[in-house]
């Protein structure tokens, strides 16, 4: 699998995080150090004003029934995105301003909207795609619509974009808008 | 310590009452030298606190919020803790219409799923605490006239009571006054000397309910409009607001939290506290704690060999000794004739079994289903010293024990070892016991004697080792 990595300007990704196959990483987005994003059946193509935290997992992988062969299949992550610490998301579609909270899973079948929720260590591995803002949280995976969406993270954004080039190697930017 | 306080513990004593008990839920009265536990001490409310803000309430005034803290909020969601949110607008100087100002207003949010007061089309506040608005319950008034009818009848049946006992030694009412917030009432009246005995008709006359079989019909739209699972509330979120019962998402409203109680537990027999808290709510310590673990030598189950039935198992417990002083022990086996016991804890067991257990209950946790070989002499326990644990010259006294039953020493601990054997038709999991016969020093003083005294006691213990398997293979 060759690696090609597209980094939009603005966007902080550290060199410690696991990068692998055809990654497109959008304008003002932040990849922690041991995040990883693994495009192995396909290119993933993450939006703007991300924030994937360490340890999360963002995986393009094959189904279990289909190994290593057939079509690419194309993994789209929106924009004002939060990946927390150590969350594992298979979703190929993602839209905009979810939270997948930490240790939560979701799995290749679902499809995340807008605005949803996915609460720490809940487990979403159905086929199925969450109606707008929808909450899941608890230990039974409890659901519910909420009023408004989870607000965008851009002071943490703009303060991480400050800090973590101090402390960390950053892949160079390589695409202009 | 999980295993102590959750799940079935495997070594379980006996108490006073007759309920057996793990050794982290029993309390040792130092002046009875008995042991208690939760079913046949007294409890007793020292103060109400909230969780959340730690403020703590006279138990009138908590009384005449419903048990409840006035500012915390409780989520109607998933009723977790409320957290306040501020967030800061720009609004016009109302003097100066041309500037904006920035103004802090608050909302409650839930920190887990997410709900806000928003959602329940609560206005945001001007300031952080307090001043939520609150919701009318429908059936308040009614819930009134209920409450003033009955604290009514009760005073007039106290006074009746107190009439017929007029030459009778009369007992303390205080205890049922403050139940029944009446405490008042009945002091005015002490004070007065004599009762005013001026006959009380009843001043409400209160419409009794009336049953009725006839349901209101359901609207259309039920049948018609199809369910969205989304908007209606769980079993629990109506339940969590009795008073309202919601049942649509948009009627939650924050409740308010419960307030929790810091308790003293005192002896039934000598009135003595065996557990008492700090009153500060912030607190987590006891002025006074006695718990068994401190007092009682601390049997721990540590290997058995898988049973079998007409197999000889090998078990190997561990006994301490919690106290400051040198310690001596010796098992007996153990009787089951709790009503007749000639000496020890359960001594009068029976009248207070009969108070928590009912009778099958009782017989059923006494079931033993195997033997045990008990070593028939005397072991020394030495005192509690923390610092053993890390002194390595190992310079304590020497025994002259049996290496067939001692398996080790350290400290104050002693690992036995013994056999034991499950009856012919046991089935399910061993269950055996033993007596454990012990010298205590009993540092309290009191008038008669000063000096502290060495007494022996006795415990009885079961264990569970586990379960019994039909034939070795």
């Amino acid at each position: 699998m060759e690696n090609s990595i597209k980094i939009h300007q603005g966007a902080v990704v550290c060199t410690e995080c696991d990068l692998k196959g055809d990654i497109t990483i959008g304008k003002n987005t932040v990849v922690h150090p041991k995040a990883q994003i693994i495009a192995e059946a396909g290119p993933i193509i993450i939006g703007e004003n991300n924030l994937i935290e360490e340890q999360a997992a963002i995986v393009n992988k094959f189904p279990a029934s289909q190994e290593s062969t057939g079509n690419a299949t194309v993994m789209i992550i929106g924009n004002n995105n939060v990946f927390e610490v150590d969350c594992h998301s298979e979703a190929l579609k993602i839209g905009d301003q979810n939270v997948l909270e930490s240790k939560c899973l979701v799995g290749r079948k679902v499809e995340l909207t807008n605005g949803c929720i996915v609460g720490a260590h809940c487990r979403l591995v159905s086929e199925e795609c969450l109606p707008e803002n929808t909450v899941i949280y608890g230990d039974n995976c409890s659901r519910r619509q909420q009023a408004d969406r989870p607000p965008p993270q851009t002071l943490q954004i703009d303060f991480l974009t400050k800090v973590l080039p101090n402390y960390h190697h950053l892949y160079k930017p390589n695409l202009k808008d | 310590m999980a295993f102590l306080m959750y799940g079935d513990p495997k070594v379980k004593y006996l108490c006073s009452c007759g309920s057996m008990k793990p050794i982290s839920r029993i309390y040792f009265c130092r002046h009875c030298m008995k042991i208690k536990c939760g079913f046949c001490v007294s409890h007793e409310v020292d103060l109400h606190y909230c969780s959340n803000c730690l403020e703590n309430l006279p138990s009138t005034e908590a009384r005449l919020k419903k048990n409840r803290c006035g500012y915390c909020f409780d989520c109607p969601s998933c009723q977790i803790s409320l957290n306040t949110r501020a967030v800061s607008q720009a609004v016009p100087n109302p003097d100066d219409p041309s500037k904006m100002l920035s103004k802090k207003s608050y909302y409650l949010v839930c920190a887990f799923c997410r709900w806000t007061s928003r959602e329940a089309s609560i206005p945001d506040q001007n300031v952080a605490n307090g001043g939520w608005p609150e919701i009318d319950c429908p059936n308040s008034k009614r819930v009134a006239e209920l409450v003033d009818h009955y604290q009514e009848i009760s005073l007039q049946e106290k006074d009746e009571e107190e009439r017929k006992k007029k030459y009778q030694v009369r007992p303390s009412y205080f205890h049922y006054a403050e139940k029944y917030g009446l405490s008042a009432a009945l002091a005015k009246k002490r004070m007065g000397g004599t009762p005013q005995r001026e006959t009380r008709t009843q001043q409400s006359a209160l419409v009794p309910a009336v049953a009725s079989e006839e349901v209101e019909e359901l609207s259309d739209s039920v049948f018609i409009e199809q369910l969205e699972l989304n908007k209606v509330t769980t079993i629990k979120q109506r339940l969590a607001s009795p008073e309202i019962q919601p049942t649509v998402v948009s009627q939650l409203y924050p409740l308010h939290k419960s307030l929790l109680v810091k308790r003293s537990l005192r002896c039934r027999d000598c009135e003595h506290n065996v557990s008492k808290p700090e009153f500060n709510p912030s607190s987590t310590k006891f002025k006074i704690q006695l718990s068994a673990f401190y007092h009682v030598p601390d049997v721990k189950f540590l290997t058995c060999e898988p049973v079998f039935i007409g197999k000889r198992s090998e078990l190997i417990i561990t006994v301490c000794n919690p106290t400051q002083h040198q310690s001596s022990f010796k098992m007996h086996p153990f009787e089951l004739n709790l009503g007749a016991k000639g000496s020890g804890d359960a001594e009068e067991s029976a009248p207070g079994l009969k108070l928590c257990l009912p009778e099958c209950a009782r017989d059923a946790q006494f079931k033993i289903n195997g033997t045990i070989k008990l070593p028939t002499t005397e072991f020394q326990l030495l005192p509690r010293d923390d610092t053993a644990e890390f002194d390595d010259s190992n310079k304590g006294p020497t025994f002259n024990d049996d290496p067939k039953v001692v398996v080790w020493r350290r400290g104050n601990k002693i690992a036995l070892r013994m056999a034991v054997s499950p009856d012919a038709d046991a089935e399910g999991v061993l269950s055996i016991g033993f007596v454990i016969e012990y010298s205590y020093v009993n540092t309290m003083t009191t008038l008669e004697k000063k000096e502290p005294q060495k007494v022996k006691l006795k415990t009885h213990i079961l264990l569970r080792p586990g379960p019994i398997f039909k034939s070795s293979q």
